[in-house]
């Protein structure tokens, strides 16, 4: 289909956009933002809040810009008086029936309502009448929680569900200052990409059950990344202050996941917060001592000179970096000399996979584990003993326990049954502690950026496989253990 | 009891169909017929006409609960549909409407013990020029006043 394009002047700039395209749309090209409650980019336009109205010149009556087609030497003016006066008036009649809430609100300071008050409104309310009141509590289901009184009726959440979930699940019910957002009586919200209705909202009706009450969103730090819930690679933002994650946002990304994210995803952030290793540490007699970075480079080295190094396997880990990933098969295939080049990931059961976002591998980078040449640990053969990274598999674990194969050396972020049974572990810092990429189920390579320095004492892969590396060229002693105890329970 | 149409309805219901594009658009006639068969809108009735148009029960639910014309429980023999919209209220239907509540003793949308009344408001009944206005099951009451009104019940038996 070829496009034409369209000339039209927005404010006094020429702008060129294709034909169709809406006066809002073409507003944003030219660098102009025209105020907008129901227009999502991500979804249909419907026309119903008309914050968007703007005047065309020669035209009667203003037009909703987010749903007028842009015409043929068409002049729009997006801020004249008239258009002010307007834009104060709808103001108004949202905030008719709006409580107060904004001290206890979670979308204070993300909020449209606040924002163009700010800008448009400012006067106080003319209101003398008793507002109208409705249910402030209603877990929709999902995480999503519902305060009817604050819904402006934009219709966003409702689109989300139809557009990009694909299951109409909410309505808006009743009608007048009575109009509210309900899912069917009896029926709870319940598709696998509900949390984004929250995003979409542009005021505090839908909050996150997850997220409510934790943080004023002023305090949070925004960091660009990639989602390691599975090999789609959807874009988001961390969301954090000091060393700890609040909430995952999902990034625009037209190539990948748009404006969306599963609730998986979303949701999947806590084991940033939990359950992390911090120091390193080593087993001695089936007893677990802290150590420094030092020693237990040294303590590793010297167990692994207990016997010819390429008897020695590693693992890597479709949960780890390129850059991690690459620099353990650099020091398999340089330094170890190794053929043993495993590698092990996160399984779920009944792994869920859509034709949207969501696929089965529940991994990020499972990609470059394929092209460095690692293979399942399931082929495992016979080796003196193994270098892990992250963690294994229930499956792979099994396997190892049955073989009898100590585990050597771990590289790991959080606990779990392989570093409870290896005899040195090395703390690393989770994918939001670290700059890399991780290459998604189509091949598209994408780069995740630290949102804080590692905790603790976690340090990259990279970094102690060099100490490593220099440790076992040298004469350093050389350890035996004989028995390297699995952890009992797995 | 699983719900359906007679097999007359059905043969309606096609006919409905028949006028639209879609069957979504189908949606007001279709519950106008399902309220004309089950005297009321239940929840099942609601999914039960989701199915029939392959739309979702929470759409239904949207339009049912918009148009005030559709009840979500049994009326009463005789239901009394309050206009209470601008005209109407501006002739005075609010004490129309009170005057009913305290003849009847029951409030909105609620029914007389007998089953015999049932009171409610509804939106526009379209009948600005006569106003204040009500409906009485399908029959239009117009240019209403106390005592038109206490005539027009004692009318109904
Ligand atoms: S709940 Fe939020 S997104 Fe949904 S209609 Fe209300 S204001 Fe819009
Ligand atoms: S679809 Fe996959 S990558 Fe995208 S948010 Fe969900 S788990 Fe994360
Ligand atoms: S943004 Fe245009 S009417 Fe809501």
């Amino acid at each position: 289909m070829i496009m034409t394009d369209i000339t039209l002047t927005i404010d006094g700039k020429q702008v060129a956009v294709p034909k169709g395209t809406s006066i809002l749309q073409a507003a944003i090209t030219a660098g102009i933002t025209i105020p907008h409650y129901c227009w999502h980019p991500g979804l249909k336009a419907v026309g119903n809040c008309r914050m968007c109205l703007v005047q065309v010149e020669k035209w009667p009556k203003p037009v909703a810009s987010c749903v007028q087609p842009v015409s043929e030497g068409m002049v729009v003016k997006t801020s004249t008086d008239e258009i002010t006066k307007i834009r104060k008036s709808v103001m108004e009649f949202l905030l008719i029936n709006h409580p107060l809430d904004c001290p206890t609100c979670d979308q204070a300071g993300e909020c449209r309502l606040q924002d163009y008050y700010m800008n448009y409104d400012e006067v106080p309310s003319r209101f003398a009448e008793e507002k109208v009141s409705k249910n402030k509590m209603i877990d929709l289901g999902a995480n999503v929680m519902l305060d009817q009184e604050r819904c402006i009726a934009c219709t966003r959440c409702i689109r989300v569900c139809q557009e990009v979930a694909g299951v109409d699940e909410l309505t808006l019910a009743n009608r007048g200052d009575h109009t509210m957002i309900t899912t069917f009586p009896g029926k709870k919200l319940s598709n696998p990409y509900a949390g984004n209705t929250i995003d979409v909202c542009p005021v505090g009706a839908l909050t996150n059950k997850d997220f409510r009450f934790k943080k004023r969103v002023w305090f949070l730090e925004r960091t660009p990344s990639v989602c390691p819930g599975c090999s789609r690679g959807c874009n988001i933002e961390i969301h954090h202050e000091e060393l700890k994650v609040y909430r995952l946002l999902p990034r625009y990304n037209p190539e990948v996941n748009n404006y969306w994210i599963c609730d998986e995803g979303r949701y999947g952030y806590k084991f940033i917060n939990e359950d992390r290793i911090l120091r390193p540490r080593i087993l001695e007699k089936n007893i677990s001592h802290l150590v420094s970075s030092d020693e237990a480079v040294d303590r590793l080295a010297g167990l692994m000179k207990g016997g010819a190094l390429d008897e020695i396997g590693v693992v890597a880990n479709a949960q780890e970096t390129n850059e991690t990933l690459q620099a353990l098969a650099d020091f398999a295939k340089t330094v170890l000399k190794t053929r043993h080049l495993y590698f092990s990931r996160r399984e779920v059961e009944n792994p869920v996979s859509d034709n949207f976002l969501m696929t089965a591998d529940k991994n990020p980078n499972q990609a470059f584990v394929d092209k460095l040449g690692f293979r399942p640990l399931s082929t495992l053969k016979e080796v003196r003993g193994l270098l892990v990274l992250n963690s294994l598999s229930p499956a792979d674990m099994k396997k190892v326990i049955e073989k009898k194969v100590p585990i050597l050396g771990i590289w790991a972020s959080n606990e779990n049954p392989a570093a409870h049974s290896s005899a040195v572990v090395f703390p690393i810092p989770t994918y939001a502690e670290q700059e890399g990429h991780f290459t998604n189920v189509r091949g598209l390579t994408q780069k995740i950026t630290a949102a804080y320095p590692p905790r603790g004492e976690a340090r990259l892969v990279s970094e102690t496989l060099e100490e490593l590396t220099e440790r076992l060229q040298t004469n350093a002693r050389s350890y035996t253990q004989n028995s390297y105890p699995l952890s009992p329970h797995l | 009891m699983t719900m359906e149409f007679s097999p007359e309805n059905k043969k309606k219901l096609a006919e409905i169909l028949s006028r639209y594009p879609t069957k979504q658009a189908a949606l007001l006639p279709t519950l106008w017929l399902a309220q004309g068969e089950f005297g009321f809108i239940s929840q099942e009735t609601m999914e039960y006409v989701a199915g029939l148009l392959d739309i979702s029960p929470a759409h239904v639910y949207g339009v049912v609960t918009f148009y005030t014309m559709f009840h979500r429980k049994p009326p009463g023999k005789y239901n009394l549909q309050v206009c209470r919209t601008l005209s109407c209220a501006l002739r005075g239907s609010e004490s129309l409407l009170d005057h009913l509540k305290k003849k009847l003793g029951i409030g909105e949308n609620e029914t007389t013990p007998d089953g015999k009344f049932s009171l409610c408001t509804v939106e526009c009944l379209a009948s600005c020029g006569t106003a204040p206005a009500m409906m009485v099951n399908q029959k239009y009451f117009e240019n209403l006043d106390a005592s038109k009104v206490d005539e027009i019940l004692n009318g109904l038996k």
